[in-house]
């Protein structure tokens, strides 16, 4: 399982690879972490001519926390978020859900913005910075521009990149004060492919969910922003160990709206029934820890 | 044309300065070029962790990364566990002795991430053991005396350390 | 067995640290892919990617023209030159199957080798494979065996009428008037998906022109290296004696690598027409469709009891989908007659019938895997008992207990025609309960939890180290049974065995050292052995179906015995004593009372150096070859509780306790055995839990990578309890084999324990693995047909 022929760039500057995108064409790609990236050249599933190897621009390795956000660099990977206690304090839905991404080798080399340009539907980052009302930066030929996330991703395997585009990094506003959040997913391993997953948020107020974030992992297109569950969930009172019956409903809005694919691993049918139970547990998770507010 | 390129890299603490074709992983340049067969191919897409080896520090996929990516880098395989007397690694004995391998194929791999393990856990649970070695597939032992092995080389870490202290 | 005047620490039965696995931790193994010869060329294969079509013409012209590669072999070239793959005759065969190395006029499976292309290196082969321009005719494709076998079904072999490969009707005992006098009769489905064996390591080989004196060296990562020997030379019309074949280091077998493949008969025939090294080295996208795969079964058993639950008849219908061809070596019939025949399994059974088949389809051939048909077999059965116990309001462990031969039986011919010795079913499942406290794991189960808690039992009789009584491929004209080692004493007085019975970890070496050791007196570290090449070892037929530690073992007791005899009747002379009062300890010979002693690396040396100063009938070579035939099987047997909790929202089943009792005989190394037991309970999960290769309904494999076909990790096995019930066999040294016996345990215990935690719900499950999915299913969460 030997890759076919391509020309290999380790450019040093992020305008030099954004140079040798352009010209690439569509028969280009980003090399970051390698790790979605490598296993379709080593089946020859994926035959690039061009590989620009983003591994040498330092100008993208930065993990930046300000007030208001924390903004992720092109190279940072899956266990420097897990290695940074200001994520783990701040961002904690971010930081439960790096914890289940595949495997510790694969976590040291995989990066964050290359999961979100790459948009498996069964990847835990693009529903997490869809939940955290995320933002996408990208940098072509043209210049820079941003997208809320829940723009960013287009369908299965597909984002708004177009060509000669790649992500630079990932923004997520820092939660409200009384925010409590959940991640949870399914897989038939720790570590596989998640059959479904929830990143859930819930601000509370005295009791009242103020504002509710859901979406459901692995549902076939990229994330699937529960919207009609989150409406279940806003301004109803969710007291703590008493909102049984609205979880309950806002998990049925889940399976009333999603539309998941079959495949080899389980069938439609049997994704729409986890997502709602995801969809709960999350939303549990979220109103525990949310706590007494 | 860029399809072949020099590289500069240490491997097991000595300097190699060879031209490889970019598309040859790091395992086959391991292999082939440096002919340190220790570390293995199991799956050249990530799963099977026989491939793992040490990348600057931290865990690695060599059948995911390019040799071409690895200039400058410091890699440590299975062969450099040893110590310059050609002592074992602790971790290597202490697979040795309980017992963690049988046909040895897995073992490179499972030698890296558990050594990893403890240098970020000193004192890991059971779980803990088998959460971080879960990307690690074995298929002669079922993992239990390869658990054993890493939680006897925790367990020999602490009493020395509780008698070096003392 | 061993002589009571030996006064050394045995070693038999301790756990002696395998020297064999120092290389291994160091990173020092020499695995098939490490060997590195001058010149070498390197081989990919071209594989079909239509499950069933005529091929009508090969262009390799593109392929031939780019740089680096030396030629592009295709099935045409070797029509006539060598003999392709006929399928084993067996006894109850349909009709042949004739496999060609690389496909000629016809592919019947997805995977199925095309071409063979040659090229300095592995990728500049991948890259020409790209060109080689094929032409197909798309054929009917056959993918359900319930199908394939109804009249008028497209054939996968035209001279396999209903696409039997194999197909077999028995019957012993009045089944029908069993079946009409019962108190009750209960009948179940049971359904077992596909699986392979997934080593770590696949498959592989590098074939030598001329290396040393053999016309052709061929070093294989294979489980039997004396029988690929065999079949190289009448493939391929050479001198048997010409041929060396090496067995490397080597990743895993479980039966998978001990199949007769083309592509390791192809490397050897480029060798040869080359006059150049060539290797090939199976990567794991080929392996999940050109290495042989396992089980998918569907069984519908029957059994008729009294009113006490004792069994007086079993009746099963087995459908086995045995792949495009009938594998060579072991046939298809494999499978479809050791799942139905061995079924009965450590039950009295009085009368037994069975209608069993193995129906061809285009799919990858199915050839054998840790304990071949006994798990399905076994697992069928055992959920089959908890049906009948939940009939009769009986106690699960109780039925079985009423239903296993007991020792006071024995020897107990049971309906199968075997015959039951020498192991104790009984007193493992009294000690897997007692261990497991088996009475408060039923009433905890039926604590209200939140938790959906089932509890399986699984008692299982496995039959090692087949001499030549009883053939382990039922019906096949291969009957192994008989296999030799060599002892040699060397001048310096370390003693070197040398086998035919190669490891992939179960430390086979280890364990002929340690009964070396114990036998001759020789110390442990003065003895090494060597199991893996032709050239070294005398004749043995390799390690499969557990019995390289009866074989091995038992033809090292035998040799020894005659060697011995040769070292004290020289040391007698030489220290001037009767033989009657000397011993063997720590490599020195020695009276009792150690008055007189002599260190056999002196008598070595004088046998060797010396020898016109000894009269010669004493000094006959201290080298001796014997061949063992144990004749008959030794039962291994156990018994496994597995509990499991099911989680009802998301049907993940999870393993909360297990406890394995079992009978392997007298242990040589407890850890190593240990492991072995260990390791097969871990693939039995994986059989139970996870493990499916998928196809579509054009023959397409769906499960193509380790991310679709899933094995356990450490996070899926938990820590087992193990325990003995230790009876000694008849075999020399009272040794049983122990590789295959858990992972039939396993499939049965985990089946069981899902099976009736659904129960508790008046749910049920009869189709495996027992996905999320399937459980859910099972519990009526989800509809049966979504």
């Amino acid at each position: 399982m030997k890759p076919a022929w391509f020309d290999y760039y380790a450019p040093r500057s992020l305008d030099e690879a954004l140079r040798i995108l352009a010209d690439a064409g569509p028969n280009g790609r980003v090399l970051a972490g390698g790790q979605s990236l490598m296993p379709m050249l080593n089946c020859r599933l994926l035959n690039p001519d061009v590989l620009v190897d983003i591994n040498r621009i330092d100008a993208l390795n930065y993990l930046d926390v300000t007030e208001h956000h924390l903004t992720v660099g092109a190279l940072v990977r899956h266990a420097d978020l897990l290695h940074d206690s200001r994520v783990r304090d701040s961002w904690p839905l971010l930081f439960e859900a790096t914890k289940q991404v595949a495997h510790p080798a694969i976590r040291n080399r995989g990066t964050v913005c290359g999961s979100v340009a790459h948009n498996d539907p069964a990847a835990e980052h693009p529903s997490v910075l869809v939940t955290l009302d995320g933002t996408v930066v990208i940098a072509g030929a043209a210049g820079r521009r941003e997208l809320p996330a829940e723009q960013f991703f287009t369908g299965i395997l597909s984002t708004a990149l177009q060509p000669g585009e790649m992500v630079v990094a990932v923004r997520y506003p820092r939660p409200p004060a009384g925010t409590g959040a959940g991640f949870v997913e399914f897989a038939r391993r720790l570590g596989d492919f998640a059959m479904a997953g929830a990143a859930a948020t819930l601000m509370i107020r005295d009791g009242v969910c103020e504002r509710a974030r859901l979406t459901i992992v692995g549902m076939g297109e990229g994330p699937f922003r529960a919207r009609a569950a989150e409406d279940v969930l806003v301004a109803h009172r969710l007291g703590l160990n008493e909102c049984d019956e609205v979880l309950t409903e806002a998990a049925e809005k889940v399976r009333a709206a999603v539309e998941p694919a079959d495949d080899v691993h389980a069938s439609a049918f049997y994704r729409r029934h986890l997502a709602g139970v995801m969809a709960k547990r999350a939303l549990e998770m979220a109103r525990t820890r949310a706590g007494m507010h | 044309m860029a399809r072949e390129q020099s590289i500069r890299l240490t491997v097991n603490g000595r300097v190699y300065e060879r031209t490889v074709p970019v598309r040859l992983s790091l395992a086959d340049f391991l292999r082939d070029h440096l002919h340190l067969t220790g570390t293995h191919l199991g799956c050249e897409h990530g799963v099977c962790g026989a491939c793992t080896v040490s990348m600057n520090g931290r865990s690695a996929r060599s059948c995911l990364t390019l040799a071409v990516q690895t200039d400058g880098a410091e890699i440590v395989t299975i062969e450099g566990l040893r110590a310059a007397d050609g002592t074992r690694h602790p971790m290597q004995q202490a697979f040795l002795e309980n017992f963690g391998l049988q046909c040895g194929y897995c073992t490179p791999g499972m030698l890296i991430t558990a050594i990893e393990l403890l240098r970020e856990n000193p004192q890991p649970s059971e779980q803990d053991v088998r959460e971080a070695l879960s990307g690690n597939i074995c298929r002669c032992t079922g993992y239990q005396a390869i658990v054993d092995s890493v939680l006897a080389v925790a367990r020999d870490t602490h009493a020395s350390e509780k008698r070096e202290s003392a | 067995m061993s002589d009571a005047r030996f006064i050394n620490q045995k070693v038999v039965g301790s756990s002696v640290l395998p020297d064999e696995a120092i290389p291994l931790v160091e990173g020092d193994g020499r695995f098939l892919n490490d060997i590195h010869l001058p010149g070498m060329y390197h081989v990919a294969f071209l594989r079909s990617q239509h499950a069933h079509a005529r091929i009508r013409t090969v262009d390799t012209t593109k392929a031939r023209a780019l740089p680096g590669v030396i030629t592009v072999l295709t099935g045409k070239e070797l029509l006539g030159k060598v003999e392709p793959f006929r399928s084993m005759p067996n006894r109850f065969s349909g009709g042949e199957s004739v496999q060609h190395w690389l496909a000629v006029d016809k592919v019947r499976f997805c995977g199925e080798a095309v071409c063979a292309v040659v090229a300095e290196d592995r990728a500049t082969a991948e890259d020409a494979a790209e060109f080689i321009e094929i032409d197909y005719e798309p054929l009917p494709v056959v993918t359900d065996p319930r199908l394939g076998e109804q009249e008028g079904a497209a054939l996968v072999h035209d001279t396999c009428p209903n696409n039997y490969l194999i197909k077999r009707e028995f019957e012993r005992g009045n089944v029908d008037e069993a079946f009409r006098n019962a108190y009750l009769v209960v009948k179940r489905k049971f359904k077992i998906g596909r699986k392979q064996a997934l080593c770590l390591e696949g498959r592989g080989c590098v074939a030598g022109y001329r290396e040393s004196t053999f016309g052709l060296t061929l070093w294989i990562s294979h489980q039997l290296p004396y029988v690929v020997r065999h079949y190289l030379a009448n493939h391929l019309h050479l001198a048997e004696n010409d041929i060396r074949v090496v067995v490397p280091h080597t990743g895993g077998g479980f039966g998978q690598k001990a199949s007769i493949y083309p592509e390791e008969f192809v490397c050897a025939y480029l060798a040869l027409r080359l006059r150049r090294a060539v290797k090939w080295v199976e990567d794991r996208l080929e392996n999940m469709v050109a290495s042989t795969h396992a089980r998918d079964q569907t069984i519908e058993v029957a059994v008729a009891v009294d009113r006490d639950g004792r069994i007086l008849a079993l009746s099963s219908d087995v459908c086995v989908d045995v792949g495009a061809y009938s594998t060579y070596l072991w046939s298809a019939g494999m499978e479809p007659l050791q799942t139905a025949g061995l079924m009965p399994g450590p039950y009295k059974i009085p009368a037994m019938r069975y209608l069993t088949r193995g129906v061809a389809t285009n799919k990858t051939p199915v050839g054998p895997y840790r304990a071949v048909g006994r798990p399905s077999a076994s697992a069928s059965l055992e959920l089959l008992l908890d049906e009948v116990a939940r009939r009769l309001a009986l106690d699960p462990v109780e039925l079985r207990a009423r239903n296993l031969i007991p020792v006071e039986a024995m020897p107990y011919r049971n309906a199968n025609n075997l015959v039951h010795d020498n192991v104790n079913y009984l007193a493992c499942l009294k000690l897997a309960a007692a261990k497991a406290q088996y009475e408060r794991l039923r009433v905890e189960q039926h604590s209200a939890n939140g938790k959906l808690r089932g509890i399986g039992i699984a008692c299982y009789a496995e039959l090692t180290g087949l001499g030549t009584s009883t053939a382990v491929g039922p019906g096949t004209l291969l009957q192994p049974g008989r296999d030799a080692v060599t002892l040699r004493l060397e001048t310096t007085g370390v003693l070197s065995i040398a086998a035919a019975l190669p490891s992939q970890g179960q430390r086979i070496m280890t364990a002929m050292r340690q009964v070396a050791c114990d036998e001759l007196g020789i110390a442990l570290d003065g003895i090494t052995c060597v199991n893996n090449d032709t050239a070294m070892a005398p004749y043995g037929f390799g390690t499969f179906a557990s019995r390289t530690a009866v074989f091995g073992s038992g033809a090292v007791i035998q040799a020894a015995k005659e060697l011995r005899r040769r070292i004290l009747a020289l040391g007698a002379h030489l220290l001037q004593v009767p033989v009657g009062e000397l011993t063997i300890v720590n490599s020195v010979i020695q009276t009792i009372d150690r008055a007189k002693t002599l260190p056999i690396r002196e008598m070595a040396e004088r046998s060797y150096f010396s020898a016109k100063n000894i009269p010669p009938e004493l000094n006959p070579g201290f080298e001796v070859t014997s061949f063992y035939d144990p004749k008959f099987g030794s039962f291994a047997g156990g018994a496994h509780i597995a509990v499991v909790d099911v989680d009802a929202q998301t049907g993940e089943v999870n393993i909360v306790r297990y406890v394995a009792a079992e009978d392997v005989g007298t242990i040589i190394n407890p850890a190593v055995v240990e492991g072995q037991i260990i390791g097969g309970i871990a693939q039995g999960i994986g059989e139970a839990l996870l493990e499916e290769l998928v196809y579509d309904e054009a023959g397409q494999p769906r499960t193509v990578t380790l991310a679709d076909y899933l094995v356990p990790s450490a996070l899926e096995i938990p820590r087992i309890e193990l325990h003995h019930a230790n009876t000694p066999s008849a075999a020399l040294g009272g040794f049983k084999g122990c590789g295959e016996g858990s992972i039939i345990g396993a499939l049965g215990a985990v089946t069981c324990a899902v099976a009736d935690a659904l129960n508790r719900r008046g749910g049920d499950i009869h189709d495996f693995p027992a996905t999320p999915e399937r459980v859910l299913k099972g519990l009526g969460i989800l509809p049966n047909e979504t």
